[in-house]
C-alpha cells in the first residue's frame, strides 16, 4: 500500500510543478490533456526551488521509502544496451538511471517522499562551500565510503576522476567541469591536460586541489554557481584511481554505490545482473537504498514489446520494470482507459521543450513571426506524440522540471492549441505579407509526418503560400544547424542537463553561439539577450538567479519570438504489480531505480 | 568431390572479399558519420575530430579497410587491447570486441534456427507430402488453402497473437527467452517453443506447397510411371521413385533459408526479443557501428556461401547424375 | 447422329480365346477445357505369342489405350468404361492392388524414350531386380543375378559390371536394352512397347527390334507394338490397327494393310512414309491438316475435313454419318469396297512407287 502513497505524492508533485493547463486546457474545448490526473491539476502555477542542502541534509542513512521490504529479484526490461559502463562516457538517461545505483558522486539529487529535491553532498559532506563569488568550491568525503573492493574512496580518487575526463578517449560524456576547469568555451579544454592523468601530469593545484585525503577544492576563473548541479552528473562519477583501465574500464567500472555489476554479467544485446554491493555503507548515503538482492536487467525489449508485458502482468512480468522504456505510442489509450493497467503506470516530465523554430536570418518581421506562433496547430504535434501521456503542451521555452518553473503563455497556445488562424490572418496582413511564401522543413519521421500535415493546413489558413520540405531524419539537425539554411521554420526540442535554466538558455539563445552545428537553431542574436546571460549566469544565488532566468526566458518570447513551444516532452512507464516503490524522478527522466522493492 | 570442394571454397573467399569490400566503402558513402553517434549534443567539428581518431576514421578509406581485413588474418591492436585473430575490431557503439559478440550471439541464432527449421522442414514436408498423396481430395484442398494463407501471415503479426494469447492471456507458456542449451535443456526448449512455431509458420507454408507441387511435378514424370507400370506399390513409388527427385527444388531452396537464418533471422529475433545475430545486424546498422556492421555482414554471408556450396554437395548425393559427371 | 454412338464390331473370330481382348473401350479425361475423349469405343484381340501392330498419327489414342490396359490412368481424372480381359481376367475396375500384381508381372510396358523412363536415381540392376523381387519374392542376391541375367539376355557387354552403372552412364541403345531386360524381367505374357525404337538412331533401332523378336520367341509374349513407323510393322506384326481419332478405322492382316489398305486415313499413313526406292526428287505425300481436337470431335466420320474422298460418298454422309468396323479383316469409311480397291490401285498405288 505503501507505493500507493508514493504514488499520490508524485502526483501531488506533477501537480504543485504546473497547476494552470488543465483550466485553460478545459476552457479551450479541445485538449486530450483533460483527463487524468498526471496532469496539471492543482492551483500552484510554480514549482518550488531546488535547494542547494547543506551537511545536514546530505547525511545518511536515507528516510525509508514507506512499506520497504528487503530481498528479492526485479526484472528489468530495456531497450538499448548501454553503450558505456565508463560513468565519465554517461550522458544519456538510460544510463543516467544506472549510474544511480553504481556510482556516487561529490553531489547528487536527493527526491524525498514527498518528492522534493534537493541537490545534496553524496561523497561529500554537503552540497558544496562556495566561496569567492562562485569561484572556488570546497568539497569533503564522508567517512566511510568504499569502493566495491573495500577500499576507502579518497580526495585522490576524485582528483583522477576529475583529470581522467581531459584524456582523449573520453568523447561521450560532459564537459562543462573541463571546460570551466580550463576557462573556456570551446573544446579545446582538453589542451588543459592532453593525456590526461595517464602519462604523469596533473592539474595545477590552481585548479583543482588536494590538500588532503578528505578535501578538493575547485578554483575557477569565473564564477560557476551551477557547480553542485553539474557535479552531480553521472558523467563526473567517482573511478577508483588503483583501477582505472582506461578504455577497458567502460567494459568493467568500479562501483561506489549500493549496487555492482555481477562480474562477467554485462553481455551486450543480452543483459546484465546487478547485485548487492556490500561495501556500500547505507549510513554514509542520503539518497539511495539497497532494497532487492538483484536487479537482472535484459536488453533488447522494445517499447512495445515491454508495454505488451507489463500490461499482461503475468508471472515473471508481476516483478519487473524498465528504467527508460516508455509505454509505446499506440499502447497509451489502453493503459490510460484501464483502471487496473493505469494503477501500475507512472509518468512524468522529460527535459525536453520542443518548439517550432523560425529562421530569424530570414523570417525578421516579428510579426510575420507572431503570425506563425499564432497559426501553429501545437496539439496536433503533441498528438503525433501520442496521447495522452507523450507530453503537455508548452508555453514555455524550459520545461517544468526546471527550478523555479513559471507557466507562461503570451501567445495564447494553451488556451487555442489548436491554432488561432483569424489573429493570424490579422497579424499577416497588418505586415502587409499576406500570401507570403514560407519553408517548412521538417524530418522526414513518423511524428513530423503526422503533424507536419496540420501545420501546412493551418499556416494556408492564415495566409501563407507554405514550401513543405522534408529533411532525412539521419542528418536533419546538421542540415538546420547550418546558419545560411535555406528554411523559414522548423521544428526541434532541447532539453536541460540539469535543472538550471542556465543549459536551456544559453546554448539555445545565445547569439554568440550562432555557427554552424549550434543548437541555436532559429540563428537568434540579441545582444542584450546575450549579455543578460552572462550577467545571470554569475550570480550566487541560485533561487535569484533562477527568477531571472525565467525573466529573460519570457522577455525573448515576448519581444523576440525566435521560437515558438510546442510542448513538454513527458513519458508514460509502467510497473509490474509486485514492485513497490515506484515513483518518477524528473532528473533521470523516469523511474527512480534506487527507491524500488518487492512486495511479498 | 575434393577438388570440387577445393574450387568452391576459393570462389567463396572471392566473393567474401567482394561483399567486404562492397559493404565497406558502401558505409562510406551512405551520409551518416558514425562520429555523431557518440558525440552527444552541442557536438562540436573539434569533438568529431577526437573521435574519428579514436575510431581510426582519420585514415584514408582504402587504408581503413585493408587494415580491417589484414586484421580478420593476422589480428590487431587497438587501445582496448591486443584483439587476436580473427579480429574484426571494436563496436563503435560499445566497444565491444566484434567477433566475441558474434560469438556470444550465434548460440541463440543457431537454436532458433535449427528448431525452426526442424519444425518447418518435419510440419511442411509431410503436409505437403500428405496433400500430394491425397490430391484433389479434401485434405489436399484444405491443406492448401491453409498454406496458401498462411504464406501471406507476417511474423510481426502473429508473434505478438501468439505471445498475447498463449503467454499473457491463457499463461500456457513462459516467455519465450534464449537460455543457454548445456545450461539447461529444458528451458531452452521451453523459452525457444514460441519463436520456433511463429518462424516456422511462414516457412511451414512454403514447404508444404513446394513439396506438394514438387512430389505432382515428380510423379507426372516418366521414370516414376515406368516404376508403376512395374508394378510398384503406390508406396514405392510414391517414397522411392518420386520422392528423391522432389528433393531437389527442396534442397536448394532449404540451403539458401538455412543460410540466410543462421545470418541471424531479424524479425523473429526481434520480436521476440531474443538476442540473436538478427537483433545485432539491425542495432549495428543503426548505430551506424562499421565493425560490427562488417562482422555479421561477413559471419552471415559465410554462412549463406557455405550453405551454397553444402546444397551442391548435396545434390550429388541425390542424384548420382551430378556426382558421376 | 445415332450412330455416333454405335460401337465398331467384333474382330474377326479366329477360333481360340484372345489372350487380350479389348472391347468397347472408351477413355476420357476430365481437363479444364472439357472432356477428352481420347480412347472412343475400340475394340481388338490379340493372340498368346502374337504380335499385334497398332499405327496413328500422336494424339491418336495408342498410347492411352496401352495405358489403360495397365491401369496407369490416374482414375481422379480419367472415366475409362468398356472390357478388357487379360487372360480372362477383367482388368477394367479391377482394384489398384490386384493390377499392382500383375504390372511388370504379367504384363510389363516398354516405354519410348528410355532415358526419361528410366529412374536417373537408381542403378539399372536395382531398376530390372525390382520387380522381379516383388513378384517372385526373390532376395537382394537373386535379384541381382537375375538382372545380370537379364542384361546379359539383352546383349549388354560386361552386364556384371554394368548392373551397377546408372542409366545416364549408358547409350540410348543400352538404356532400350535395359528396359527390356526390365520388361521382361518376369516372363511377361503381354509386353506392351509403345514406339520402342522412336528415340533411337536407325542402326540401333534394327537390333532393337531384332532383339524383341528373338525374346518373343524365347519368351512366347504377346505383343503389342504401338508405332507410328510403317516400316516397323511390317517386319514385326502379325496383325494391325489403324487408329484415328480413339478408334480403329482399319484393322487386318499387316499383310492386308500394306499391300492393299482400304482406308483413305491408311492411304495417307502409306503415302507419307519415304521408301529406300523412291527418286529423290519425288515428293513425299503428307496427309493434308491436323489431327482431330478430341474436345470437339468432327461430326460424322472424324477423318473427313482432311479426307480427299468424301464427294465420292455423295451428299454429306461423311460429315453426318459415323462409318463402321465391320468385323474381321475391315475398315471404316463409306466407300463401297469397290471405290475402296479403284482408288487405292488407280490413284495411290502408283504414287507409292
Amino acid at each position: 500500500m505503501s507505493s500507493n502513497r508514493t504514488r499520490r505524492t508524485h502526483a501531488t508533485l506533477v501537480a504543485l510543478a504546473a497547476g494552470a493547463l488543465v483550466l485553460t486546457a478545459c476552457s479551450s474545448g479541445a485538449g486530450t490533456n483533460t483527463e487524468g490526473g498526471n496532469d496539471r491539476s492543482g492551483a500552484e502555477a510554480q514549482r518550488s526551488q531546488i535547494a542547494f542542502g547543506d551537511a545536514a541534509a546530505s547525511k545518511g542513512a536515507a528516510e525509508e521509502v514507506p512499506g520497504a521490504q528487503k530481498g528479492g529479484t526485479i526484472k528489468v526490461y530495456q531497450r538499448d544496451t548501454f553503450s558505456h559502463l565508463d560513468p565519465a562516457q554517461i550522458y544519456v538517461s538510460d544510463e543516467g538511471a544506472l549510474a544511480t545505483l553504481l556510482f556516487r558522486k561529490l553531489t547528487t539529487y536527493h527526491m524525498d517522499n514527498k518528492g522534493k529535491y534537493t541537490v545534496v553532498g553524496d561523497l561529500a559532506t554537503d552540497s558544496g562551500q562556495s566561496s569567492d563569488g562562485g569561484k572556488t568550491w570546497k568539497y569533503t568525503l564522508k567517512d566511510n565510503v568504499k569502493w566495491e573492493d573495500g577500499s576507502p574512496i579518497t580526495a585522490k580518487d576524485i582528483r583522477h576522476s576529475i583529470e581522467r575526463t581531459f584524456a582523449p578517449f573520453i568523447t561521450d560524456g560532459p564537459y562543462y567541469l573541463q571546460q570551466w576547469l580550463a576557462d573556456t568555451n570551446s573544446t579545446d579544454y582538453r589542451k588543459l591536460l592532453k593525456d590526461g592523468p595517464y602519462k604523469g601530469k596533473h592539474l595545477p593545484d590552481s585548479v583543482l586541489e588536494t590538500p588532503d585525503d578528505k578535501t578538493i577544492i575547485f578554483h575557477f576563473k569565473s564564477p560557476h554557481p551551477d557547480l553542485p548541479y553539474a557535479l552531480a552528473m553521472a558523467g563526473y562519477a567517482a573511478v577508483q584511481e588503483k583501477k582505472d583501465t582506461k578504455e577497458k574500464y567502460d567494459k568493467a567500472p568500479q562501483s561506489s554505490g549500493p549496487y555492482k555489476i555481477k562480474p562477467g554479467s554485462f553481455k551486450s544485446g543480452k543483459g546484465m545482473t546487478l547485485v548487492r554491493n556490500t561495501e556500500w555503507d547505507p549510513k554514509t548515503d542520503n539518497s539511495r537504498h539497497q532494497y532487492v538482492d538483484k536487479f537482472d536487467i535484459q536488453f533488447g525489449v522494445s517499447y512495445p514489446d515491454s508495454t505488451q508485458r507489463l500490461i499482461a502482468d503475468n508471472a515473471d512480468n508481476q516483478t519487473a520494470i524498465s528504467f527508460s522504456n516508455q509505454v509505446d505510442a499506440a499502447s497509451m489509450q489502453t493503459v490510460a482507459n484501464d483502471p487496473k493497467v493505469k494503477k501500475r503506470s507512472t509518468s512524468g516530465y522529460q527535459p525536453y521543450v520542443g518548439v517550432i523554430n523560425f529562421n530569424m536570418k530570414r523570417i525578421k518581421d516579428k510579426k510575420v513571426r507572431e503570425a506563425l506562433a499564432y497559426a501553429m496547430p501545437t496539439q496536433a504535434v503533441l498528438d503525433a506524440y501520442g496521447t495522452p501521456g507523450g507530453g503537455e503542451l508548452a508555453g514555455s521555452y524550459i520545461s517544468p522540471t526546471v527550478t523555479g518553473y513559471k507557466d507562461i503563455d503570451p501567445y495564447g497556445k494553451l488556451k487555442k492549441p489548436l491554432g488561432d488562424i483569424e489573429k493570424a490572418k490579422k497579424l499577416l496582413k497588418e505586415a502587409g505579407k499576406t500570401g507570403m511564401k514560407i519553408t517548412f522543413a521538417y524530418m522526414n519521421a513518423p511524428e513530423p509526418q503526422k503533424y507536419s500535415v496540420s501545420i501546412v493546413d493551418n499556416l494556408k489558413k492564415a495566409g501563407f503560400d507554405v514550401q513543405p520540405k522534408d529533411l532525412p531524419s539521419d542528418t536533419y539537425y546538421d542540415v538546420i544547424g547550418k546558419v545560411d539554411n535555406k528554411f523559414d521554420i522548423y521544428a526541434s526540442a532541447w532539453g536541460a542537463d540539469w535543472p538550471s535554466a542556465s543549459t536551456v538558455l544559453p546554448p539555445t539563445m545565445d547569439g554568440r553561439q550562432v555557427q554552424d552545428g549550434s543548437p541555436n537553431y532559429s540563428h537568434y542574436n540579441n545582444p542584450e539577450v546575450s549579455k543578460e546571460m552572462d550577467r545571470i549566469a554569475k550570480m550566487p544565488d541560485q533561487e535569484k538567479a533562477s527568477e531571472e532566468w525565467f525573466k529573460l526566458n519570457e522577455k525573448i518570447l515576448k519581444e523576440d519570438l525566435p521560437a515558438i513551444p510546442t510542448f513538454y516532452y513527458k513519458q508514460i512507464q509502467l510497473h509490474g504489480s509486485k514492485v513497490g516503490g515506484v515513483v518518477n524522478n524528473d532528473i533521470i527522466s523516469g523511474v527512480d531505480p534506487t527507491k524500488l522493492f518487492l512486495k511479498k | 568431390m575434393l577438388r570440387f570442394l577445393f574450387r568452391r571454397s576459393l570462389g567463396a573467399i572471392v566473393i567474401l572479399l567482394l561483399i567486404s569490400a562492397f559493404t565497406f566503402f558502401l558505409f562510406f558513402a551512405a551520409p551518416r558519420d558514425p562520429a555523431l553517434l557518440s558525440c552527444g549534443k552541442n557536438c562540436t567539428p573539434d569533438a568529431i575530430a577526437l573521435i574519428h581518431k579514436n575510431l581510426g576514421l582519420d585514415k584514408p578509406i582504402p587504408v581503413q579497410y585493408w587494415d580491417f581485413m589484414s586484421g580478420i588474418v593476422t589480428g590487431r591492436d587497438f587501445a582496448q587491447g591486443p584483439c587476436p585473430a580473427p579480429c574484426f575490431g571494436y563496436s563503435f557503439a560499445n566497444g565491444d570486441p566484434v567477433w566475441d559478440t558474434i560469438v556470444d550471439r550465434f548460440p541463440t541464432t543457431i537454436s532458433l534456427t535449427i528448431g525452426g527449421a526442424a519444425v518447418f522442414l518435419t510440419v511442411g514436408l509431410s503436409t505437403g507430402m500428405i496433400a500430394a498423396w491425397k490430391q484433389g481430395k479434401l485434405v489436399d484442398k484444405v491443406f492448401s488453402s491453409a498454406s496458401l494463407v498462411l504464406s501471406s501471415m507476417q511474423i510481426y503479426f502473429i508473434g505478438p497473437i501468439v505471445l498475447a494469447l498463449l503467454v499473457y492471456n491463457l499463461e500456457i507458456l513462459g516467455q519465450p527467452k534464449y537460455v543457454n542449451f548445456t545450461d539447461n535443456p529444458a528451458a531452452w526448449f521451453m523459452g525457444l517453443l514460441i519463436p520456433w512455431c511463429v518462424l516456422s509458420v511462414i516457412f511451414t507454408a512454403q514447404y508444404t506447397r513446394m513439396a506438394r507441387s514438387s512430389m505432382i511435378e515428380q510423379l507426372a514424370e516418366e521414370h516414376v510411371r515406368t516404376a508403376r507400370a512395374k508394378g510398384m506399390s503406390r508406396r514405392t513409388v510414391f517414397f522411392r521413385y518420386a520422392w528423391r527427385g522432389s528433393l531437389i527444388p527442396i534442397v536448394t531452396i532449404f540451403g539458401i533459408d538455412l543460410g540466410s537464418l543462421f545470418g541471424g533471422a531479424m524479425i523473429t529475433e526481434q520480436t521476440f526479443a531474443l538476442p540473436g545475430l538478427g537483433t545485432l545486424a539491425v542495432q549495428s546498422v543503426q548505430n551506424t557501428d562499421l565493425p560490427m556492421v562488417m562482422g555479421v555482414m561477413l559471419f552471415a554471408a559465410t554462412f549463406i556461401v557455405l550453405f551454397n556450396i553444402i546444397v551442391d554437395a548435396a545434390y550429388a548425393f541425390i542424384d548420382p547424375r551430378v556426382r558421376l559427371s | 447422329m445415332t450412330t455416333l454412338t454405335k460401337t465398331e464390331g467384333a474382330p474377326v473370330p479366329t477360333g481360340s480365346d484372345p489372350f487380350l481382348s479389348v472391347r468397347d473401350l472408351y477413355v476420357r479425361f476430365s481437363t479444364e477445357d472439357g472432356i477428352v475423349k481420347a480412347v472412343d469405343g475400340l475394340s481388338f484381340d490379340l493372340l498368346k505369342g502374337q504380335t499385334l501392330g497398332i499405327v496413328g498419327e500422336s494424339g491418336s489414342g495408342k498410347s492411352v489405350t496401352n495405358l489403360a490396359v495397365l491401369g496407369l490412368h490416374n482414375p481422379a481424372s480419367t472415366e475409362i468404361t468398356g472390357e478388357i480381359t487379360l487372360d480372362g481376367q477383367e482388368l477394367t475396375g479391377a482394384r489398384e492392388r490386384t493390377l499392382q500384381k500383375l504390372r511388370g508381372n504379367k504384363m510389363a510396358m516398354i516405354f519410348q524414350d528410355p532415358l526419361t523412363a528410366l529412374s536417373p536415381y537408381y542403378t539399372v540392376g536395382r531398376q530390372i531386380a525390382e520387380p522381379f523381387m516383388k513378384h517372385t519374392g526373390a532376395n537382394k542376391r537373386e535379384g541381382r543375378q537375375r538382372a545380370i541375367e537379364m542384361l546379359t539376355k539383352v546383349g549388354i557387354p560386361q552386364p556384371g559390371l554394368r548392373v551397377d552403372d546408372y542409366p545416364h552412364q549408358f547409350s540410348g541403345g543400352m538404356r532400350q536394352r535395359a528396359m527390356i531386360a526390365m520388361a521382361l524381367v518376369c516372363n511377361p505374357a503381354l509386353l506392351i512397347a509403345d514406339e520402342p525404337t522412336t528415340a533411337l538412331d536407325v542402326t540401333v533401332q534394327a537390333q532393337i527390334l531384332d532383339l524383341l523378336k528373338d525374346l518373343q520367341q524365347e519368351f512366347g509374349s504377346a505383343i503389342i507394338l504401338i508405332t507410328h513407323d510403317l516400316g516397323v510393322v511390317a517386319n514385326m506384326a502379325d496383325e494391325l490397327l489403324v487408329m484415328y481419332a480413339g478408334r480403329a478405322v482399319e484393322r487386318g492382316t499387316v499383310k492386308d494393310i500394306l499391300t492393299s489398305p482400304q482406308h483413305p486415313y491408311a492411304w495417307g499413313l502409306l503415302g507419307s512414309m519415304p521408301r529406300l526406292s523412291a527418286s529423290v526428287d519425288e515428293p513425299l505425300h503428307p496427309i493434308p491438316g491436323t489431327p482431330p481436337s478430341l474436345l470437339n470431335p468432327p461430326t460424322g466420320c472424324p477423318f473427313h475435313p482432311r479426307c480427299a474422298f468424301t464427294s465420292e460418298v455423295g451428299g454429306t454422309r461423311c460429315a453426318d454419318e459415323r462409318p463402321l468396323l465391320a468385323p474381321g479383316r475391315a475398315s471404316a469409311c463409306h466407300l463401297t469396297a469397290e471405290q475402296k480397291h479403284t482408288f487405292f490401285t488407280e490413284q495411290i498405288k502408283p504414287r507409292l512407287g
